[in-house]
C-alpha cells in the first residue's frame, strides 16, 4: 500500500473512509481545518487503484501552556487491510512530521474505554500509555482513555532533527526542575 | 461616521457600542443600544443605526426583519459606506455573493480606502474566482498597508492564481528580503528568535512552489539549497521538491542521491519515490532486468517493506522470474494472514491489463497454479513445499488464507460454484473468521443472489457488531436488496442516539449511504425519495464549496499557502468527485422518467405490490398512506420550528448561515412532481459536462435530455462527444438511430443554417452516406454487432419503437433468444434486462413458451441468480441452503478440536 502525506484532494476520501470504519465522524470542514492548519501531519494509505484504505488525521495542540504536542484526531485502517502494519507506518510518518515541523514533545489521543482492539494497538504496537480517564468524553456518555506517547525518545531513536532542538531537548530538564 | 447624518456625542458613543457588541457577538446588548438611539424621535430614522440593527437581527436568525431594517437604513442614508457595507454583509450571509460584491463596490464609492470593506470585497472575489477583481483589490490593499504581511501575501497570491508566476515570485522575493532582517521581523509579526519558524518555513516553500509552477526550476532549486537546511522545517517537502526539480533539470545523479538518502530512507512505502528513482536511473519499460535489480536492492535494504516487493510484479514479464517473485510474495502474505492479498493483486487481473499485455495474462495462471500447489502441499504435509524437511512447518491458518484467496480468485473469474466451494471449505476450517462471510456475501452478490448475500453479510456483522466496517457493508448490501428501512436501522447502531439515522448520516455528509439509498429508491420507483437523496448530496457539495470561505483569511494568517492553493484548486473541480457523478446520474434518470410519465396528483410512487390487492384494499391503503404522510410532514414542520427556536437562543451567526445552506425542506411528494423536470435535470448535467467529460455516460444523459427538448444542435454535440469516447457503445448507437429518426421527421422545420451543419456532420456521425431510413441504420448497427447480446437488445427495442408492425420486433426478440448461446456480453445484468423488457411487452406479445425457454436457459447459465428462478425454484433454493448451512454447522462440530478436516 502506498503511504504518503495527505493532500487537500484526499480529504474527502478520508472522510469517506472514516464514515465506513469509525463511529466518530466529522464534517468536511473539520478535515479541511486539519489539512490547512498542519498539512504535514496527516497521512493516507492507498491501494493500487488509489483508493484510500487507511489514514491518520492529526493536529497540534497549540493553545495550551503545556509543551507543544501533537494530537491524533482519528486513525483508521479498513478491516479488509489489517495486518499490513499500516497503522504503524502511518503513525511513524505523522509523528516524525510533528517533531520536525512543530517541535512536538509528545503526542496524545483518546480511545473509547470499550475499544479493546484499539487500546491494544495503541499500547502494544504504537507505544502509547494511558495517562488518565476522561469521564463521559464521547457523545454517547462513554469514558475515554487519554493516552500519550513521548516523542523525545522517539526523536533520539529515529535520529530526527526537531524544529527547535534547544527547547526540544532542553526543557526536559526544566520539567524536572519544576518537579 | 456618516457625514450626512452625524450623531451627537452621546448617541455616537452608543453607536460605537453597537459596533463593538456586533464584533463580540453580544447581539442582545447591541439591540438595546440601537433602541436607545432610535427611540429618540430625532434619530428614529438614522440610517446607519437602522442598518446595524438589521445586521444584528440577522445574527439572531430574524432574517426578514433584518432585511427590512437594513434596507430602510440604506434608503435613509444612501451615501453612507456603513449602510452599503452592512447591506453587503447581509447578502453575503445569504450567500448572494454577486449582490454582496455590488454593495461593497457602492460602499467603496463613499469611502474608497476603507480597509475592512476592501478586505471583505477581496474575500468574495476569491470565493467567486473573480481573479482579476481580486488582484485589483489586493493591489489597493497593498498600496494602503505596505507594512502588513497579509498585504504582500495576498498581492502575490493574486498573481500566482492568475498564473503570472514572474510577478508573484518577484513580490515574494521582495517581501522575503524586507522581512528577513531581524529588525523587520517584528514589524511583520515574524517572531523568529528560536529554532525554525514554521510560518517563515511555509512562506519559503510557497516561494518554491511558485518558482516551480512558473518553470523557474533553477531558481526554485537555488532557493531550496539556500534555505532548506536552516530555515525550512518541513524536511520532507524540501527533499520531495529537490528530487522533482533535479529530475526536471536532468541532474539525474544528484536526484538519485536525494531519492535514496532522503526520500526512500524516510518512507520506503511511497510508490512515487520509486517512479522518481527509475526515471533518475534512466530505466525504461523494456529494461526489465535492470529495473528488477533496482528493486531487489531495496528488498535487501528493507526486508520488511512491501512496496519494493510488490512493484516488480507489475512489470516483470519473464514467466520464470515472475513465478519466483510471486511465490515469495504470496507465501509471505499467507503466513501473515493478510486479508488484502487478493485485492492487492487484483490489478494484475484487470481486463485492461490483459488488453494491453494480452500475452502477459499468464500472471493469473501462475498465481492460480501456485495457490493450488500450496493448497495440496499444505493439506498433505502442512508445508508449502513437498520437501520432507519442511513438513509441518506452516501454521494451520495458511491453508485457510489459501482457500480464502482461491474463493476470491474464482469469484473474479465468475466461476461462482468453485468460489463457493473454497469459501465453504475455509468456513468448515474456521467458522469464526469473519472475512470469510464477507467474501461469501460478495460471491452471492456477484452470482445474482442478493438476498443470500445479505444473509451472509448479516452473519459477518453479527459476529463483531462493534465494527462499523462490517455494519456499513451489511447496510450497503441491504440497500442493494432494496431494503432501505432495514439498512437505516442497521446504520443506526453507529449514529447518534435520539436522532433518526438518515438525518444523522445526512448531517455527517455520509454520501456512500445516500447514493446507495437513492439507487434503491430509484429501483423501487420511489422517485421522490430518490430525488431527495440526490439533492441532499448536491447540497453537501454546495456546503463543501462554502467551507472554503473561512480559509481565505485563515490560511493567510497560518501561512499554509501551498495547501491553500491546493484547496482552491480542489474546490474548482469538486464536482468531478465520483459521489457527485453518481447522484447526478440518478437524478437525471429520475427526472427523465418523470418527464416521460409525470405523476398525477394522486399517484403514490411508493413501492406497493398491487398485484395481489383488491381495488378497495388499494384505495384504503393509499388513503392511509396519504394520512400518514400528512401527519409526518406536520410533525416535520413542528420539529423544524422547535429547532429554529432553540437556535434563536444560541444566537450565533453560524446558526443562520447553516439554516441557509440547509435550504428549502425537501418533500418527496413535491420533488417527484417538478414543474420543469428537464430543467432540473440540466442543473445536474452542467457540472458533469464541465468536469466529467471523459465519461461517456455524461453525453448519453445529455442526449436524452436534449432529445426530449427537441434541441437538435445540442443533441448533435452530445453525440459527437460520445463518439469520441466509444463509437460502438450500444446506447450511443440507439441514440444515433433516434437522432436520425428525429431528423427525418423534422427535416422540413429546420432552418437553413442548422440544416447545413447537420448535413456536414451526419456522415461522420453514422459513418455512411446512403441510409434511407432510421430502421435501416438500426439494422446496419445491429449487423455490425450481431454477436453482442446488449447491442441486439438495444436494436430490438428500437424496432419496436420505430416500426408500427410489432410482429417484426417480436420476431427479432425471439431470434435473439434463440441465438443466446452464440452471443457474447451475455451476463446476468443484460439477461435480466432482456427478460424484463420481454415481460414488459416492449417487443410486443412474445410467446410465453419463448420467454420460458429464455428463462430456463439463463437459469442454466446462472443457476444462483434469482432473476431467472421460478418462485418454486427460489423456495427450493432457500431450503437447500438451509440444509447446507446445518450441514456446515454439523461438520464444524466434528473438527472443532482444531484438526484440519480431511476431505
Amino acid at each position: 500500500m502506498n503511504i504518503r502525506c495527505a493532500k487537500p484532494e484526499d480529504l474527502m476520501n478520508m472522510q469517506h473512509c472514516n464514515l465506513r470504519c469509525l463511529p466518530e465522524n466529522y464534517q468536511m470542514k473539520y478535515y479541511f481545518y486539519h489539512g490547512l492548519s498542519w498539512p504535514q501531519l496527516s497521512y493516507v494509505a492507498e491501494d493500487e487503484n488509489g483508493k484510500i484504505v487507511g489514514y491518520v488525521l492529526a493536529k497540534m495542540e497549540e493553545d495550551s501552556e503545556d509543551d507543544p504536542h501533537g494530537h491524533i484526531t482519528s486513525l483508521a485502517v479498513k478491516r479488509s487491510h489489517r495486518r499490513l502494519g499500516l497503522a504503524q507506518k502511518l503513525m511513524d510518518q505523522s509523528l516524525r512530521a510533528m517533531v520536525e515541523c512543530f517541535n512536538a514533545k509528545y503526542v496524545s489521543l483518546h480511545v473509547r474505554k470499550s475499544n479493546r482492539a484499539a487500546l491494544h494497538l495503541y499500547n502494544n504496537t504504537l507505544g502509547f500509555q494511558i495517562s488518565e480517564v476522561e469521564p463521559k468524553y464521547y457523545a454517547d456518555g462513554e469514558d475515554a482513555y487519554a493516552m500519550k506517547r513521548d516523542l523525545v525518545s522517539f526523536a533520539i531513536n529515529s535520529k530526527l532533527t526537531p524544529a527547535d532542538p534547544a527547547s526540544f531537548f532542553g526543557s526536559k530538564c526544566s520539567n524536572k526542575n519544576k518537579e | 461616521m456618516s457625514p450626512s447624518q452625524p450623531l451627537p456625542a452621546k448617541e455616537n458613543a452608543l453607536f460605537k457600542k453597537i459596533l463593538k457588541c456586533y464584533e463580540h457577538k453580544q447581539y442582545k446588548n447591541g439591540l438595546k443600544f440601537a433602541k436607545q438611539i432610535l427611540s429618540n424621535p430625532k434619530f428614529a430614522e438614522h440610517g446607519e443605526t437602522l442598518a446595524m440593527k438589521g445586521l444584528t437581527l440577522n445574527c439572531l436568525g430574524r432574517k426578514e426583519e433584518a432585511y427590512d431594517y437594513v434596507r430602510r437604513g440604506l434608503r435613509n442614508d444612501l451615501t453612507s459606506h456603513v449602510c452599503w457595507h452592512v447591506y453587503g454583509l447581509l447578502q453575503r450571509s445569504d450567500h448572494k455573493y454577486d449582490e454582496a460584491i455590488k454593495c461593497y463596490r457602492n460602499a467603496l464609492k463613499w469611502d474608497k480606502d476603507n480597509i475592512q470593506i476592501l478586505r471583505d470585497l477581496s474575500l468574495l472575489q476569491i470565493q467567486m474566482r473573480d481573479l482579476e477583481g481580486y488582484r485589483d483589490t489586493r493591489y489597493t490593499l497593498f498600496m494602503l498597508r505596505p507594512t502588513q504581511r497579509a498585504s504582500w501575501i495576498g498581492f502575490a497570491m493574486a498573481y500566482h492564481l492568475l498564473k503570472d508566476y514572474q510577478v508573484a515570485a518577484k513580490i515574494l522575493e521582495e517581501f522575503r528580503k524586507t522581512s528577513s532582517t531581524n529588525q523587520n521581523k517584528n514589524v511583520h509579526g515574524l517572531n523568529n528568535n528560536k529554532g525554525t519558524d514554521y510560518e517563515q518555513s511555509e512562506l519559503l516553500l510557497y516561494q518554491v512552489m511558485v518558482y516551480k509552477e512558473g518553470g523557474y526550476y533553477q531558481e526554485a532549486l537555488d532557493h531550496l539549497n539556500k534555505y532548506g537546511d536552516s530555515e525550512i522545517c518541513d524536511k520532507l517537502a524540501v527533499h520531495e521538491y529537490k528530487a522533482e526539480l533535479l529530475l526536471l533539470l536532468n541532474r539525474n545523479k544528484e536526484a538519485v542521491k536525494v531519492i535514496r538518502d532522503n526520500l526512500i530512507a524516510r518512507n520506503c512505502e511511497n510508490r512515487l519515490y520509486y517512479t522518481y528513482l527509475e526515471q533518475a536511473l534512466g530505466l525504461t519499460e523494456d529494461n526489465e532486468e535492470q529495473r528488477l535489480k533496482m528493486y531487489t536492492d531495496y528488498q535487501n535494504l528493507y526486508p520488511k517493506s512491501q512496496m519494493p516487493f510488490r512493484l516488480p510484479l507489475n512489470f516483470v514479464n519473464n514467466p520464470v522470474k515472475f513465478k519466483s517473485l510471486a511465490d515469495f510474495y504470496l507465501k509471505r502474505s499467507l503466513r501473515k494472514g493478510q486479508p488484502a492479498l487478493f485485492r492487492d493483486l487484483k490489478p494484475l487481473y484487470s481486463s485492461e491489463c490483459e488488453k494491453i499485455h494480452s500475452k502477459y495474462s499468464f500472471k493469473i495462471a501462475i498465481i492460480e497454479d501456485l495457490m493450488h500447489t500450496y493448497r495440496n502441499n499444505l493439506k498433505r504435509y502442512g508445508s508449502f513445499e513437498t520437501d520432507e524437511q519442511t513438513w509441518g512447518s506452516e501454521d494451520a491458518t495458511c491453508i485457510l488464507f489459501v482457500n480464502y484467496y482461491l474463493a476470491q480468485h474464482y469469484d473474479y473469474m465468475k466461476k461462482f460454484d468453485k468460489a463457493l466451494m473454497y469459501v465453504n471449505e475455509a468456513l468448515r476450517h474456521t467458522p469464526t473468521l469473519i472475512e470469510l462471510y464477507v467474501i461469501k456475501a460478495k460471491i452471492y452478490k456477484h452470482a445474482g443472489n442478493i438476498e443470500e448475500a445479505v444473509g451472509c453479510m448479516d452473519e459477518a456483522q453479527s459476529l463483531d457488531s462493534a465494527d462499523r466496517y462490517l455494519n456499513s457493508k451489511c447496510a450497503k448490501y441491504l440497500l442493494r436488496a432494496n431494503r432501505v428501512s432495514e439498512a437505516e436501522e442497521m446504520c443506526s447502531k453507529f449514529t447518534r442516539e435520539g436522532v433518526c439515522a438518515g438525518d444523522n448520516l445526512n448531517e455527517m455528509q455520509c454520501m456512500w449511504f445516500q447514493s446507495e439509498a437513492a439507487l434503491a429508491y430509484q429501483r423501487l420507483n420511489n422517485w421522490g425519495e430518490a430525488l431527495k437523496k440526490c439533492i441532499e448530496i448536491d447540497r453537501h457539495f454546495a456546503e463543501i464549496t462554502e467551507d472554503q470561505f473561512d480559509f481565505h483569511t485563515y490560511c493567510m494568517r497560518k501561512m499554509t499557502l501551498r495547501s491553500y492553493v491546493g484547496l482552491l484548486r480542489l474546490e474548482d473541480v469538486l464536482k468531478s468527485h465520483p459521489f457527485y457523478f453518481r447522484a447526478a446520474k440518478i437524478a437525471i434518470e429520475v427526472y427523465l422518467r418523470l418527464y416521460d410519465k409525470p405523476l398525477g396528483d394522486s399517484d403514490v410512487s411508493e413501492n406497493i405490490n398491487t398485484s395481489n390487492i383488491t381495488p378497495s384494499e388499494l384505495k384504503k391503503l393509499i388513503s392511509k398512506q396519504r394520512k400518514a404522510k400528512k401527519k409526518a410532514s406536520a410533525a416535520a414542520a413542528n420539529t423544524d420550528q422547535s429547532h429554529h427556536n432553540s437556535t434563536n437562543e444560541k444566537n450565533s451567526d453560524k446558526a443562520s448561515s447553516e439554516s441557509e445552506i440547509v435550504g428549502e425542506k425537501l418533500i418527496p411528494s413535491k420533488l417527484e412532481r417538478p414543474d420543469d423536470p428537464l430543467g432540473e435535470a440540466i442543473k445536474f448535467l452542467k457540472p458533469l459536462q464541465l468536469l466529467a467529460r471523459e465519461r461517456i455516460e455524461t453525453h448519453l444523459l445529455a442526449f436524452e435530455i436534449y432529445y426530449r427538448k427537441g434541441k437538435i444542435l445540442l443533441m448533435l454535440q452530445s453525440l459527437k462527444r460520445a463518439i469520441k469516447i466509444d463509437d460502438n457503445c450500444p446506447t450511443l448507437l440507439r441514440q444515433l438511430v433516434l437522432f436520425y429518426d428525429f431528423l427525418e421527421k423534422h427535416k422540413a422545420e429546420l432552418s437553413p443554417p442548422v440544416k447545413e451543419v447537420i448535413d456536414l456532420e451526419i456522415k461522420s456521425l453514422i459513418g455512411t452516406e446512403n441510409v434511407c431510413s432510421a430502421l435501416e441504420l438500426n439494422d446496419r448497427f445491429s449487423q455490425r454487432n450481431k454477436n453482442s447480446l446488449i447491442h441486439r437488445l438495444e436494436s430490438s427495442k428500437l424496432i419496436a419503437i420505430l416500426q408500427k408492425d410489432k410482429d417484426a420486433a417480436r420476431k427479432n426478440a425471439s431470434n435473439v433468444i434463440n441465438d443466446l448461446e452464440k452471443l457474447n456480453s451475455v451476463n446476468i445484468e443484460v439477461c435480466a434486462q432482456m427478460m424484463q423488457s420481454v415481460r414488459n411487452g416492449e417487443f410486443g406479445a412474445v410467446d410465453e413458451s419463448v420467454i420460458e425457454a429464455f428463462r430456463s436457459r439463463c437459469h442454466q447459465m446462472f443457476p444462483l441468480a434469482t432473476h431467472f428462478m421460478t418462485s418454486s425454484e427460489k423456495k427450493l433454493h432457500l431450503m437447500n441452503n438451509f440444509d447446507k448451512e446445518s450441514a456446515v454447522n454439523h461438520s464444524t462440530v466434528e473438527t472443532s478440536d482444531g484438526q484440519i478436516g480431511e476431505e
